[in-house]
């Protein structure tokens, strides 16, 4: 579907000729977003530097029938901003200022096109920080952060981005402005604003996001436990939590990450490990010492050979250098991999890695496990060769391990979003009903379906007319008699 | 007044009401007391799953045998379904935020009987539109919340409040804010009050405590102190929402009140007027959400 010359000529008038692009060339750089696999040439790319730009490109979008999808530094790994054909990509690059600085009320004000990174930069002087850190946060954006409502590796205790965002504009599909909340928390009516964080782009676009800074902990503490096994490693875990610990970051890596880290960058991490577990403790110095004691017994008492401690960022970095090279150390062991994004109940850990351990056997492929333990999240690495067309057998053994996830009482996806990739997944943890509902949402924001079509919610002509076999959602397992 | 104990319960009264054109209202009109279980309530992973008519003294109750709790303790002993409708919190908001930041899953009855689930059981999960947090705030007004999944914590160790006199609040509350001291809770008892709790490992209390004396000075108080807070919230006809950093002006144009600082929120004796006016694209958002959801209207107050 080619756009009419009239649209363009419209959009070129009102944002400026170089702000919006038509040159198959220049249009080929957003023809995917981190999830490479899926790629569409968009028709147009339009960059607004205002709210009121933004307004202008959504009214004609929304007048012309138009679909477009917001993208802020394309770094999403589930294809929340891969392009339509025949739609308008709205880049928010432009729109990459910090508007307000308000320390007295813990707050920032910026633009969509802020990076994340910079958010802290703007006030770790004054002894703040913005506490969400997705693993790109030097790169990855504030609105791409708010459509996927992004985590960290510190969201354990410090929560997601919908606990840091208390204000947002947004800009409707129909170019209308909504201002949901603000510096004050508990706005009246409807919490909105907390269920368009996490709507991976289709209700709208978000042009000014209100963040909330916290202050620098007193102290952090960070420990590196090397375990015989994840099983040992798996029971620290759950000692730590009895033990009423919360600490900010709780990560374990598996022998195969471990080793491909080691081939990498060499952080030198307990040799012989079957697991690595690294505890950051951060807080009140008092609780930080007492609580660093107790992890250190508890994960001794589990079996833990080697225990480092950290207390300067120095030596942190230093524990941390090989959990945060993981993904990329996996192009040392395997041609190509394939990262999956699931949940689990924190207690399923153990016997959902014993079942990928025993799905990597039945497809005959390996799998690195590097996770999120304190929260459930695995990210298992599925390494393959394309060239020995193990493609489709990894693709398989990555969905069957999303069933293990579910079948636990889990989830699809922890932090990387729906989007494209998983939209044909959703029926297999939501029922017809549930995604029905979710829709009727949607089109409450988004009546001609125009904003992101194809993202989240399955639709036939994406995923043919047989929805997956569904799973009957963990909600209602509790009482199945009672489905209606 | 009807009462359900069931989903399919809930479902046929309200889809008979729907067909019927006849309006409800929750918690009044229909009563969701008998949805009163706990479903399930895994220690471990500090989440639970109940029907959403328990009351929150008999959840709370329950979670303590395990050492844990919600972190939520708004004024009165509301249903859980109710805690979550009208966004209540108590002073624990100041460092666990509002049932928005602690709701995982629901699963609601819409008007039309529809029973739908949001969200899931976990605590990290991203998946499909966040329906759990659209429903706190509705004033039961989108659908019935049938059951909720909710984040727990573990009980504290140890606690200890602090009571502070001051004519000047604001500054004593810039300084508790703007050191690295974590209190639990922390309320402008206007005028002339403060109370902040401590919650950890009693050695922990102990030192925050004395650095927090050091700052602001300040008595220790028993917990019970808090009722005063509580009272206070529950007995006040206005709220009013400000920039936390414009404690000073705001706390000057109030006569009493009980202000969470942090949140930017206070709680006055006086009326106050409500803060949906002149937002009218939110009300017509939410207007259109609403006939999705409930085109009779139903759930029409």
């Amino acid at each position: 579907m080619a756009l009419r010359a009239s649209f363009v000529l419209e959009l070129q008038r009102a944002l400026g000729a170089t702000h919006v692009i038509t040159e198959p060339e220049q249009l080929r750089v957003y023809e995917c977003d981190g999830l490479t696999g899926h790629r569409a040439i968009p028709e147009l790319v339009v960059l607004p530097g205002s709210t009121e730009d933004v307004q202008v490109i959504l009214r004609a979008c929304s007048r012309e029938h138009v679909p477009f999808v917001a993208r802020g530094a394309g770094t999403g790994l589930s294809g929340g901003a891969t392009p339509l054909a025949g739609g308008v990509v709205v880049s928010l690059a432009r729109m990459n200022r910090i508007l307000e600085v308000d320390l007295a009320s813990q707050r920032v004000i910026v633009e969509p096109g802020v990076a994340n990174l910079d958010v802290t930069r703007a006030v770790v002087d004054e002894g703040f920080f913005y506490a969400p850190d997705p693993s790109s946060q030097q790169v990855c954006t504030i609105g791409g952060n708010v459509a996927e409502n992004s985590g960290g590796a510190h969201c354990l205790k410090n929560g997601f981005t919908v606990h840091h965002v208390t204000g947002a504009t947004l800009v409707l599909p129909d170019g209308e402005t909504v201002e949901l909340g603000g510096k004050a928390l508990d706005p009246e009516g409807p919490d909105l604003l907390g269920m368009v964080v996490g709507s991976e782009g289709t209700l709208g676009i978000v042009t000014r996001v209100t963040l909330r800074v916290v202050r620098t902990p007193e102290a952090v503490q960070t420990l590196l436990a090397g375990f015989e096994t994840t099983d040992a490693a798996g029971a620290a875990v759950s000692g730590i939590v009895a033990a009423g610990i919360l600490p900010s970051a709780l990560e374990m890596m598996d022998r195969l990450t471990i080793e491909a880290a080691e081939l990498a960058v060499a952080p030198g991490y307990p040799a012989g490990a079957g697991a690595v577990l690294l505890v950051e403790l951060d807080g009140v110095s008092a609780q930080v010492e007492e609580d660093a004691v107790e992890v250190e017994r508890i994960c001794a008492d589990c079996g833990a050979f080697e225990i480092r401690a950290a207390t300067n960022d120095l030596a942190r970095a230093l524990l941390w250098k090989g959990r945060k090279s993981a993904f990329a150390a996996m192009g040392r062991v395997a041609t190509d991999y394939y990262v999956q994004d699931g949940v689990v109940p924190r207690t399923r850990l153990p016997g959902v890695l014993r079942r990928i351990e025993e799905l990597s056997e039945i497809h005959g492929l390996r799998v690195g496990n590097v996770f999120h333990a304190g929260d459930g999240n695995l990210h298992p690495l599925v390494l393959y060769d394309a060239e020995q067309g193990e493609t489709e057998r990894a693709r398989d053994l990555a969905e069957a391990i999303l069933d293990a996830c579910l079948d636990a009482g889990g989830s699809l996806t922890g932090e990387h979003g729906v989007g494209m990739d998983k939209a044909c997944s959703m029926p297999r943890m939501f029922s017809e009903r549930d995604l029905e509902v979710f829709g009727r949402v949607r089109r409450a924001f988004d009546p001609e379906g125009i904003c992101n079509p194809g993202k989240v919610i399955p639709t036939p002509r994406l995923c043919g007319e047989v929805p997956g076999p569904y799973r009957v959602h963990p909600l209602e397992r509790m009482d199945v008699a009672e489905r209606l | 007044m009807p009462s359900v104990s069931s989903l399919a319960e809930a479902a046929e009264v309200l889809a008979t009401a729907h067909a019927e054109g006849r309006r409800l209202t929750i918690g009044e009109s229909l009563s969701t007391e008998g949805l009163d279980r706990i479903l399930e309530h895994e220690a471990g992973d500090l989440t639970c799953t109940v029907e959403a008519g328990l009351r929150l003294s008999t959840l709370q109750h329950a979670l303590a045998e395990h050492g844990q709790r919600l972190s939520l303790d708004p004024p009165g002993d509301p249903t859980v379904g109710a805690l979550l409708a009208r966004n209540q919190s108590g002073p624990l908001r100041h460092r666990f935020g509002a049932p928005r930041d602690l709701v995982l899953g629901v699963t609601l009855v819409l008007a039309d009987g529809t029973i739908a689930s949001a969200g899931g059981k976990v605590v990290k999960n991203v998946a499909g539109y966040d329906l759990a947090r659209l429903v706190c705030g509705s004033q039961g007004r989108l659908a019935l919340i049938a059951r909720v999944s909710l984040r727990l914590h573990p009980l504290p160790k140890a606690e200890q409040s602090l009571a502070i006199e001051t004519d000047g609040a604001a500054s004593v509350v810039r300084a508790l804010l703007g050191s690295q001291l974590q209190p639990s809770a922390l309320d402008v008892l206007h005028p002339g009050g403060i109370l902040v709790l401590f919650e950890g490992s009693p050695r922990a209390v102990k030192a925050q405590v004395a650095a927090a004396q050091g700052l602001v000075g300040g008595v220790e108080v028993d917990f019970e102190a808090w009722d005063v807070s509580r009272r206070r919230q529950s007995g006040a006809r206005g709220r009013l929402r400000f920039d936390p950093g414009r404690l000073d002006d705001t706390l000057r144009g109030l006569a009493e009140a009980v202000v969470r600082p942090s949140a930017g929120v206070a709680y006055t004796a006086d009326e106050q007027p409500s803060d949906t006016v002149s937002q009218g694209g939110i009300d017509q958002l939410i207007e259109r959400i609403r006939s999705e959801l409930d085109p009779n209207r139903v759930l029409a107050a």
